[in-house]
């Protein structure tokens, strides 16, 4: 049992074992008058954009052969899902690999697991939009496999929600019983039923530790599945004669660049508009060693981009020149130099400066840079796939002309922003937003501790 | 608990300088039997000369066999030594402190051998500077600076040159040691390599720095090396199933998975051959093997998306070649073969503590690999080139000579007699930075257990 205060970093400030729960926890139950107030508004960007996708769906329908409506819808549903859908991850992967510094990000990134429930709605009316496999290329192959495409892709959605859901309740228990017990009034009593069961016991805590290493490992594997296997059914199989081995694990990268960029805008606004209490929690050092990722990543997403170009522009085959233009050079370049700049240069030629990367400042302005990156590029790939009306083609024989968003696409894009943040705003009054547990367990780790003329972070590397 | 004990600096040099300093009978046994397959492989490559490549089972249209096979190989092998060095360095895992220079030497001799493989597949080596440099002026006849097959030397031997550097500017400490405890010649010889070195703050300083810096630089010429090898076939749409988007990272994360599964396999090599049992313990071959796993299933999915795509165009010629690659003979039992030494068999057994702790389970796992990874090469390459094309007159199965094979055999030798005859002159883990570890070592009261800890310098 700790009974001293302990420093995260060596000019930290020190947190006291003690009162860790209850100063995270604090005002978990109480709805502002602020927050009340940004809930309203956030609805009702909601519902206009709820209201944009009816009239949207009244003027032409949801049908494949109107598909070409839907290409802004399409682009930010994939957005959300790359996002979303990538969020949790960051809690898992550096979970697994046992780093300290992940403490104040884990809970940030598990929550956006509820945020699913939304993608589920937003990629039913994508998948009853998607044209029959028959006559043209599919990962599936054959369509004699029954429910392909639509419903293999439905229920890996679904399988991928309900896995990041899971991944958010295991991991929470033990945050809401802690959260439960310090509170009264009636929320308190309403949510005491669910979490009575958990005592804390040494076997509890053995099978909480197993549940989230295997549900981490699935998620980890199902989302880089289901990100393979959405972007070629709902980009690359709609332009004939596309084949680009790299693009799946390209778009699986982005998604991973992007709920990382998510994680990091989220931890910024709760140290800054959070309980002051919870503010030491943030420290500088979390955001540094994160900003690392994010450095590697954008490296790694120029190195991809440039391995599926360089061989395409190089073979100077006519089919693949004309995907070229098609996606960067002529009908979406705007798109593509934006996701270029935003989601590549930018953020390279900040992070590679060490005061920026030392900085809280630094990494939350790559993150929104890289945010705006990856939603330019779903627009300049799913845009084109979904407005091209031959399928069935044995190659792309012209450049599409692009298309640009209308009123209502806007309206519907900022809804489903808001409908995002909304049901993230929510699910933070479900589960305290920092893991109470698995910050207690990292100060049993980190000691600063006098070392030859100056004061070190001692680091215990948990077995 | 911690695994390894607190050792005095004393104890460290006797252990580290033992490979430099003493002379076991086994260690020249060693180095007697490989320099019997080098010299076998010269004698081979001598005859090839003379011969010419006619005594090779290389015809039209399969031009690119054995030797081109072992280019891409020991190119892949090279890649351990900046996976492990470079980005463990960078991430400071603590891990990292005994491998980091077998890593790195491996990417040196790995990398020359890889050099000569095309020299060697060239038939007459002199003829290769026609590739790099113009020849003839007055014919106006210049080499083709598109070509990837030119782009090669040029990552090459920057890759070489920084590694060199790399490794060059890690050993100077450890160099300077080796001055202290010499005399004669060999003190002047090893006085002039330090660079002067008195191990000042300043002097460490910029040792750490170069050290850091070199890392991040090396990184970028680490990736494209193995890229641009890959060019050398993704960018000839020719030869179906090589023109493919993912072949730059499907190559870099299949070189990294076969240049760790080498340094796995040197490392407890060495372990045996210089008892250092106290310096490479079970837990850093342990978390070699974790590390292992996540490459191995990074490779996995990138291997799973070149096959999906290499059907899913569903265009005649590449079908037939992706069958003729996994279904006919002889080409189907290499590709079983590959398929299951390289992750069938290591990633399921790797999964299990016992088997990444056991040394004797860790090097037959990476020799698998690595065996496994050869035929990928060999999958990948020879198939393609043998299908019948549209417009080909001849053409030929291939079967390499004994001529091709000695060779080949004989650069296997070469890397370890090359890497054995280094430890003879250098340390082959890195004393500076083994002192480093023993000094950062903390441990952490956790209720009643003792937790391994380090101090960040940070």
């Amino acid at each position: 049992m700790l009974r001293e205060a302990i420093k995260l970093s060596v000019h930290g400030e020190e947190i006291d074992p003690k009162a860790v729960a209850s100063e995270i926890s604090k005002g978990f139950f109480d709805l502002g008058l602020v927050y009340k107030s940004t809930l309203w508004i956030l609805l009702i960007i909601f519902l206009i954009g709820v209201v944009a996708f009816t009239l949207k769906a009244l003027d032409g329908g949801i049908q494949p052969n109107e598909r070409y409506n839907w290409g802004y819808f399409s682009a930010i549903s994939a957005f959300v899902l790359m996002g979303a859908g990538s969020a949790p991850l960051v809690a898992t992967a550096l979970r697994l690999t046992k780093n300290h510094w992940r403490r104040p990000f884990s809970r940030i990134a598990e929550l956006y697991s509820l945020v699913g429930i939304l993608v589920v709605f937003l990629y039913i009316p994508l998948l009853i939009m998607l044209p029959p496999i028959e006559g043209r290329k599919t990962i599936w192959f054959t369509d004699q496999f029954p429910g392909v495409p639509v419903w293999w892709d439905f229920l890996g959605i679904l399988f991928l929600v309900i896995n990041g859901i899971a991944l958010l309740v295991i991991s929470g228990i033990p945050d809401l019983a802690q959260a439960v017990y310090q509170s009264n009034g009636k929320k308190s009593t309403f949510l005491k039923p669910m979490v009575r069961w958990w005592k804390g016991s040494q076997h509890q805590w053995n099978i909480h530790r197993l549940s989230l290493i295997s549900l981490g490992a699935t998620y980890f594997l199902l989302l880089i599945l289901m990100q393979s296997l959405i972007n070629v059914d709902f980009v690359m199989s709609l332009i004939p004669g596309w084949k680009d081995a790299i693009m799946p694990a390209h778009i699986a990268l982005t998604g991973i660049q992007t709920g990382i960029a998510l994680v990091v805008l989220t931890a910024f606004l709760t140290k800054t508009f959070g309980n002051q209490e919870t503010k030491k929690y943030f420290p500088m050092e979390s955001f540094w060693s994160i900003s690392k990722i994010m450095l590697a990543l954008s490296l790694l997403w120029a190195y991809f981009w440039f391995a599926a170009f360089m061989t395409l522009w190089y073979g100077r085959m006519p089919v693949e020149q004309t995907i070229l233009k098609t996606f960067m050079f002529e009908a979406y370049r705007w798109p593509f130099l934006l996701n270029v700049f935003f989601s590549f240069l930018l953020p390279f030629l900040l992070l590679i400066w060490n005061p920026v990367r030392k900085s809280i400042l630094g990494p939350t302005f790559v993150a929104v840079s890289v945010l705006f990156g990856a939603f330019f590029m779903t627009v300049r790939l799913y845009v084109p796939a979904f407005g091209l009306k031959d399928v069935v083609g044995h190659e792309l024989m012209f450049v599409p002309e692009a298309i640009g968003p209308d009123l209502l696409d806007a309206a519907i894009i900022f809804g489903v922003l808001s409908g995002v943040i909304l049901i993230y705003m929510l699910a933070a009054k479900i589960f305290p937003m920092i893991s109470i547990w698995e910050f207690k367990e990292g100060l049993l780790y980190q000691r600063v501790r006098p070392f030859m003329r100056g004061n070190f972070l001692v680091v215990g590397r948990p077995e | 608990m911690q695994e390894g004990r607190i050792l005095s600096a004393k104890r460290i040099n006797n252990d580290l300088l033992r490979g430099v300093f003493e002379n076991p009978l086994r260690y020249w046994l060693i180095i007697g039997f490989l320099a019997i397959f080098v010299l076998g492989a010269m004698g081979a490559a001598g005859y090839m000369i003379n011969r010419g490549l006619g005594v090779t089972g290389l015809n039209r249209p399969v031009y690119w066999g054995f030797f081109i096979t072992n280019f891409v190989f020991w190119i892949g092998i090279s890649h351990a030594g900046v996976m492990l060095s470079a980005i463990l360095r960078l991430s400071k895992a603590e891990w990292r402190r005994p491998a980091t220079r077998a890593a790195e030497v491996l990417t040196i001799f790995s990398l020359l051998t890889a050099v000569m493989m095309p020299l060697i597949h060239a038939g007459r080596p002199w003829r290769v500077i026609y590739w790099v440099f113009p020849y003839d002026f007055s014919r106006g006849i210049w080499p083709d600076v598109r070509s990837a097959l030119v782009w090669d030397p040029s990552a090459i031997n920057t890759y070489l040159t920084s590694s060199i550097l790399f490794v060059f500017v890690a050993l100077i400490p450890d160099i300077a040691v080796i001055r202290d405890r010499t005399t004669g010649i060999r003190r002047k010889i090893y006085g002039v390599l330090s660079l002067g070195w008195r191990g000042s703050t300043r002097q460490w300083k910029f040792q750490a720095i170069a050290g850091i810096l070199l890392s991040a630089l090396i990184l970028p010429v680490f990736v494209s090396v193995h890229s641009i090898v890959s060019w050398d076939f993704a960018m000839a749409i020719s030869v179906k199933s090589w023109h493919s988007t993912i072949f730059a990272p499907y190559f870099v994360i299949g070189a990294v998975l076969s240049g760790v599964s080498g340094v796995v396999t040197v490392m407890i090599f060495m372990r045996w051959i210089f008892g250092w049992e106290e310096y490479i313990r079970k837990e850093h071959i342990e978390s070699l093997a974790k590390l292992l796993v996540v490459i191995a299933l990074g490779w996995f999915y990138f291997f799973a998306m070149e096959l999906i795509f290499g059907i899913y165009g569903q265009e005649g010629d590449e079908l037939a070649t992706k069958h003729m690659q996994m279904f006919e003979p002889p080409w189907v039992w290499f590709f079983i073969t590959f398929i299951v030494c390289s992750f069938c068999i290591p990633v399921p057994m790797w999964l299990f503590s016992g088997v990444r702790r056991s040394m004797f389970w860790m090097v037959v796992t990476t020799i698998l690999v690595n065996i496994g990874m050869w035929l990928e090469r060999f999958i990948i390459i020879v198939p393609a080139l043998a299908r019948k094309q549209v417009f080909s007159g001849t053409w030929y199965t291939y079967a390499p000579s004994a001529v091709e094979i000695t060779i080949v055999a004989g650069t296997f030798a070469m890397v370890l007699l090359l890497f054995l005859l280094f430890a003879k002159l250098f340390p082959l883990i890195p004393i500076f930075d083994i002192k480093e570890g023993q000094v950062l070592r903390d441990e952490i009261q956790v209720g009643r257990r003792k937790v391994p800890a380090v101090i960040r310098e940070d």
